[in-house]
């Protein structure tokens, strides 16, 4: 095997998903450009984006259930297309928009007809039952079920073939918190379990303290993919600066873009070095300056930065 | 074979159920009232009735039946979420595309299997016909059978692509209007290779009516199933590379 051809095993091995140039045009216009995805092996990926921002799209694409315009799959080391796609699903359970079931039937019925058609032992169907805690409500009719346990049984017929991927598209939409808090539990549970879990959301708050990896998709593009500590370090918070003459600092450092807030100054986007000079140049022009400090940033704010503020 | 049982387990509390008793039962129904308004008992006995009510029947209620049983049993796969698990599943399109036609000709089955018992009771009950239903009988409603699986698997190839529960429905009544055309203008190739026409041609076996010649004989009884196997072939075929090459919405 030669080095490329060994960086991509090594890759494919502990990458679970992975795409490369991944792309989808409608007639001409882009949902999804030039992805790169890695989804690790056992984890969480939170995969965030505002509404429309082509996370389904691309999830689509990932199960074969729309064809990329360009760019291909890979999962677990498999070339995901057309032709491979039914083999490659069996170890794949996923959950795309909306929770499948059919609704004049019971949850009990549900995971039974999916026993028949995938061949499954009872054994199976019981362990995810438990798993999304359902064995209660099994024998109502799934029309009856509110949104929390449709999207479990969505869930638990997705787990009920015991895959090695979970693909879960915004599956706490319409949650009350805690439907969240308890989806939260079991995403987690899942991973512990060795099951990598790519889940959507276009709300950070839900899945961000659940997820170990996130991506980020803003106007189909990957904006950010990597672990919560590194999307805080890619983020430059605003400087801050405490003055007795705002107004004239305000104007001293216009060429910074800097904007009067009460008693202080905003700058925004200043790295340490111009940080310094900033200052400096306010002490030579007179400004008394008491303080220097950098805006307290959540990662929601990081998120509406990457995102051009849609989507929170 | 699993997605065969799975496609029979939806089939519970679903109202195909009712179309599969109601249309047969008013076929028989309707047969029974002509032939009781017009004061007659039926000259030919169960030959008559058989005539009276199966050729109508096979002419457009049997293939609009057959239309709402499709779009009965593919509605489901279109709400929710349930297209998207069709097909992130590891089942073939091949499978599913069969296990519907399967789970139709099944509820096809039913159907004969109901106007059968409907003709027999009545013959019976409103006309008090000597003896029962003659055998032959029995045999042109397994060629029926047969005749109907090229229309449902039409049918469901047309309510696999269409979400609308109605549009399917609307293509089968033109189909079945040409179908009857094709019948009127005598036996041809055409109007066997239209599932439409088949299967009226099906209904009208040993009746002597449009192009029949009145007797069920092994060469057109043959002609029949040959054809309908080849159509379902087709048909089949069809579906199965629409469904592996369309994206979902």
């Amino acid at each position: 095997m030669n080095s490329f051809g060994r960086a991509q095993h090594n890759e494919s091995v502990s990458n679970a998903i992975i795409t490369h140039d991944l792309g989808k045009t409608y007639g001409d216009r882009p949902i999804v450009r030039n992805l790169d995805l890695r989804v690790p092996e056992g984890c969480v990926y939170g995969f965030l984006g505002p509404n429309g921002s082509g996370k389904s799209t691309t999830m689509k694409m990932l199960l074969s259930l729309v064809r990329p315009t360009s760019g291909e799959v890979h999962i677990m080391g498999r070339r995901m297309q057309r032709s491979t796609r039914r083999s490659i699903l069996g170890g794949i359970g996923s959950l795309i928009e909306a929770p499948p079931a059919y609704g004049h039937l019971t949850g009990h019925e549900n995971m039974r007809l999916v026993q028949r058609l995938l061949g499954l032992d009872q054994g199976q169907v019981q362990r995810a039952v438990r798993t999304v805690r359902l064995q209660e409500h099994l024998d109502k009719r799934v029309r009856d079920y509110s949104l929390g346990m449709k999207q479990r049984l969505g869930i638990a017929l997705a787990l009920a073939r015991e895959p090695r991927i979970l693909i879960l598209d915004e599956p706490t939409n319409g949650l009350d918190p805690a439907g969240i808090e308890e989806m939260r539990r079991l995403l987690r549970y899942l991973a512990e379990q060795g099951i990598t879990v790519m889940v959507s959301s276009h709300l950070l708050g839900e899945i961000d303290r659940t997820a170990q990896v996130l991506g980020i998709l803003g106007n189909g593009r990957l904006l950010f993919q990597g672990s919560r500590e590194q999307l805080f370090s890619r983020s430059t918070p605003d400087v801050l600066i405490d003055t007795a003459e705002p107004e004239r600092a305000t104007t001293l450092a216009a060429r910074w873009s800097a904007v009067r807030e009460g008693h202080s100054v905003r700058v925004p986007g200043v790295d340490q070095a111009a940080t310094a000079r900033l200052v400096s140049h306010l002490v030579q022009g007179g400004v008394p300056v008491h303080g220097v400090r950098r805006q307290e940033q959540s990662l929601e704010d990081v998120f509406m930065d990457l995102t051009g503020g849609r989507g929170l | 074979m699993g997605a065969v049982r799975a496609e029979f387990l939806k089939l519970k509390r679903s109202l195909s159920l009712v179309v599969v008793i109601a249309l047969p039962v008013m076929a028989v129904v309707t047969g029974v009232a002509n032939t009781l308004f017009s004061g007659q008992q039926p000259a030919d006995g169960w030959h008559t009735l058989w005539l009276r009510v199966v050729v109508f029947y096979g002419l457009f209620p049997l293939t609009v039946g057959l239309a709402v049983l499709a779009s009965l049993v593919w509605r489901v796969e279109h709400q929710g979420g349930n297209w998207n698990a069709l097909m992130g599943r590891q089942v073939s399109s091949l499978r599913v595309v069969l296990a519907k036609t399967v789970v139709l000709t099944a509820l096809a089955l039913a159907l004969q299997v109901v106007l059968v018992g409907g003709v027999t009771v009545a013959g019976k009950v409103a006309f008090d016909l000597p003896g029962f239903l003659p055998p032959r009988y029995l045999l042109v409603s397994l060629v029926i059978v047969v005749a109907c699986v090229p229309v449902v698997a039409l049918q469901s190839a047309l309510s696999m692509v269409m979400r609308s529960f109605a549009a399917p429905v609307a293509v089968a009544l033109p189909g079945a209007v040409a179908g009857v055309f094709l019948l009127m203008a005598g036996p041809s190739a055409l109007s066997m290779a239209l599932p439409y026409g088949l299967v009226g041609r099906a209904t009208q076996l040993g009746t002597g009516a449009f192009a029949d010649g009145g007797g069920v004989g092994a060469a057109s009884v043959i002609l029949l199933i040959t054809a309908a196997l080849g159509l379902t072939a087709v048909v089949v075929a069809g579906a199965t590379a629409v469904l592996e090459r369309v994206d979902v919405r």
